[in-house]
């Protein structure tokens, strides 16, 4: 059963039937989808959500792939989890995390708007698959094209972490790696999107790969019972995902699957890529593109797409726009770690440290349901912390050295414990 | 105060097929709407129903985008330079299009079915203005190559005017 009905662009209104479009002919505004909402309400119920199997296509109504989808079909579906640890670092009551670190198969929330994507590459016909990426969505086309059977060319710029490299190339694609920045990377994929026929997922499928990205706001709700938390934290690096977790809020209230949304949505961004939270606290409705300089390579967009409809979101839902420095990011992903037993990227160091500022703050209060979102995985990005974390303990294989090294370790613990008595 | 604009392939059209028009005005504000009277149809292209400029147009007086500057007021002097430039340029533009202006003798004719028919070409019409005594079409053509450019070779050979829109390069 087909639930669009077409390309609205969000600026003008004007509509365009389905196609690999993009960009509005009269106003160069962004495409969108038009869902029927009535229809969707008619067949869609919590039980019928409930009983499918436990993945993002479990929303499939939604989405904008019209037969059965054929790429990805296990991606999604991450553990919400009830926070314990951090939540008494930080103070505060009700505290979750949405772990998009073990998202399947490549470890990031862009395996969501990519198996989105390829399946509507595919329902269109296109043989060659393409992106400009900063890495998560890299790993992400590559593993998800090869299991589609698609060809892959892939531009990232050619100073990224090995562990994304690796984790492209491993996939057998064609990856492409460009001596400038990621703004730089997008541009070029924009002119080479033209003059070649491929599916661009992040420019010419674009309408249709950000969708995806709904389906982690979907999950936040169900996971929680069918309600949504007071506060939720998103990062932004172009800024698609925090209005399409908006979105898929609001959506899950039009369609009566939700009672209300009472839901402050809050952006996070590193000190030196926050061309976002510049706007936000210059109350300006428009960006200023910046030149990156950050550890958070994930998220460092200086001239982000949706930048305006991110600051919109925020303001929208009565949230904040808030940056960390790169110390405060690492700082973010140890104290995640080790409260939770979560090693996130550095996005994530983000969305913890920002999270942590803000109550700090008393921006979020103490006593309200939060949640933070943790959107990649720290085995990626290993080289942002590996000077951070201390050192093994080398020693011969003898009990005695163990006991050298061990002996003034349990002191120090008990002279601690009786402190703390 | 006479300034270059840079127009874009997409509104070419629109200023009577120039790339670059020489505009009278003291400040950007004044260029567009120098502009929008000289050329009409530019009007509502380049301004919201607010009088603003669009949010996904941009525009640069030598290279620097005007919101840096005193946008709509920011002054120029002569022989400035100003740009408009789709904010997400590209992408669109993703198969071949091309524009079509039809003379009045063609226009009752079934011109776009007939090269579909007679080359391997898949033509979509993207937007199109056909009055009795003229007509316009906005194309999207797709197919190999060799059968696109015998299918404009085709239409240039009955008399319609072809003219291919190409993408802007912005750096």
């Amino acid at each position: 059963m087909k639930f669009t009905k077409g390309l609205r662009c969000k600026e003008c209104s004007r509509e365009y039937p389905i196609s690999p479009i993009h960009v509005c002919e009269f106003c160069f505004g962004p495409l969108e989808l038009i869902y029927d909402y009535g229809k969707i309400r008619e067949n869609l119920t919590r039980e019928r959500i409930e009983a499918r199997p436990k993945s993002m296509w479990r929303y499939r109504e939604l989405l904008p792939v019209e037969s059965d989808p054929t790429i990805g079909i296990n991606v999604g579906f991450t553990p919400l989890i009830r926070s314990e640890g951090l939540a008494k670092a930080l103070g505060v009551k009700e505290l979750y995390l949405k772990n998009d670190a073990v998202n399947y198969p490549t470890l990031s929330f862009k395996d969501r708007v990519v198996s989105v994507a390829l399946s509507k590459a595919k329902e269109f016909g296109f043989q060659i698959v393409a992106c400009a990426s900063t890495g998560n969505l890299a790993n992400s086309v590559a593993a998800l094209a090869a299991a589609g059977g698609f060809e892959s060319y892939i531009f990232v710029p050619y100073d990224l972490e090995q562990g994304k490299i690796l984790g492209t190339l491993v996939y057998g694609t064609n990856l492409i790696g460009i001596k400038g920045s990621y703004d730089e990377v997008n541009r070029l994929c924009s002119e080479i999107a033209e003059n070649y026929g491929w599916a661009f997922v992040n420019i010419n499928i674009r309408p249709f790969y950000a969708e995806g990205s709904k389906t982690f706001g979907y999950e936040i709700a169900e996971q929680l019972g069918w309600r949504t938390p007071e506060h939720v934290v998103v990062p932004m690096a172009g800024g698609s995902l925090i209005t399409k977790v908006w979105k898929g809020f609001k959506e899950l209230e039009t369609i009566g699957l939700l009672d209300g949304v009472n839901t402050k949505i809050y952006g996070a961004q590193a000190s030196g890529s926050n061309p976002i939270v510049v706007a936000f606290r210059e109350g300006l409705d428009w960006i200023k593109p910046q030149r990156p300089q950050t550890i958070a390579k994930s998220l460092a967009i200086g001239n982000p797409a949706d930048g305006y409809y991110a600051l919109k979101t925020i303001r929208e839902s009565g949230g904040w726009a808030e940056d960390v420095t790169d110390h405060e990011i690492i700082e973010g992903m140890k104290l995640l770690a080790r409260t939770e037993g979560i090693f996130t990227e550095t996005a994530g160091g983000v969305t913890v440290g920002v999270t942590k500022k803000l109550i700090e703050r008393g921006i979020i209060p103490r006593d309200e349901s939060i949640l933070i979102s943790i959107t990649g995985n720290g085995l990626k990005t290993q080289e942002a912390i590996q000077d951070r974390v201390g050192h093994p303990v080398i020693i011969e294989p003898k009990l005695s050295d163990f006991e050298k090294i061990i002996a003034p370790q349990r002191k120090e613990r008990e002279v601690r414990i009786q402190a703390t008595v | 105060m006479e300034v270059r604009v840079r127009i874009p392939s997409p509104l070419k059209k629109l200023a009577g097929g120039q790339n670059v028009i020489n505009a009278q005005g003291r400040t950007v504000g004044e260029v567009l709407q120098w502009l929008a009277m000289t050329y009409p149809g530019l009007q509502e292209r380049l301004r919201d129903e607010q009088g603003g400029v669009r949010r996904f147009i941009n525009i640069y007086v030598n290279e620097e985008d005007i919101r840096f500057i005193q946008n709509l007021e920011t002054p120029l002097k002569e022989g400035d330079q100003l740009s408009i430039i789709p904010a997400i340029a590209g992408g669109a533009f993703f198969k071949r299009r091309v524009t079509l202006t039809f003379p009045p003798k063609l226009i009752k004719e079934p011109v776009i079915y007939t090269i579909g028919q007679r080359f391997k070409v898949v033509t979509n019409i993207r937007s199109a203005n056909v009055t009795e005594h003229v007509g316009w079409v906005t194309l999207e053509i797709d197919g190999e190559e060799p059968e696109y450019l015998k299918a404009l070779g085709y239409l240039r050979g009955i008399g319609v005017d072809v003219e291919p829109i190409e993408r802007d390069i912005i750096e």
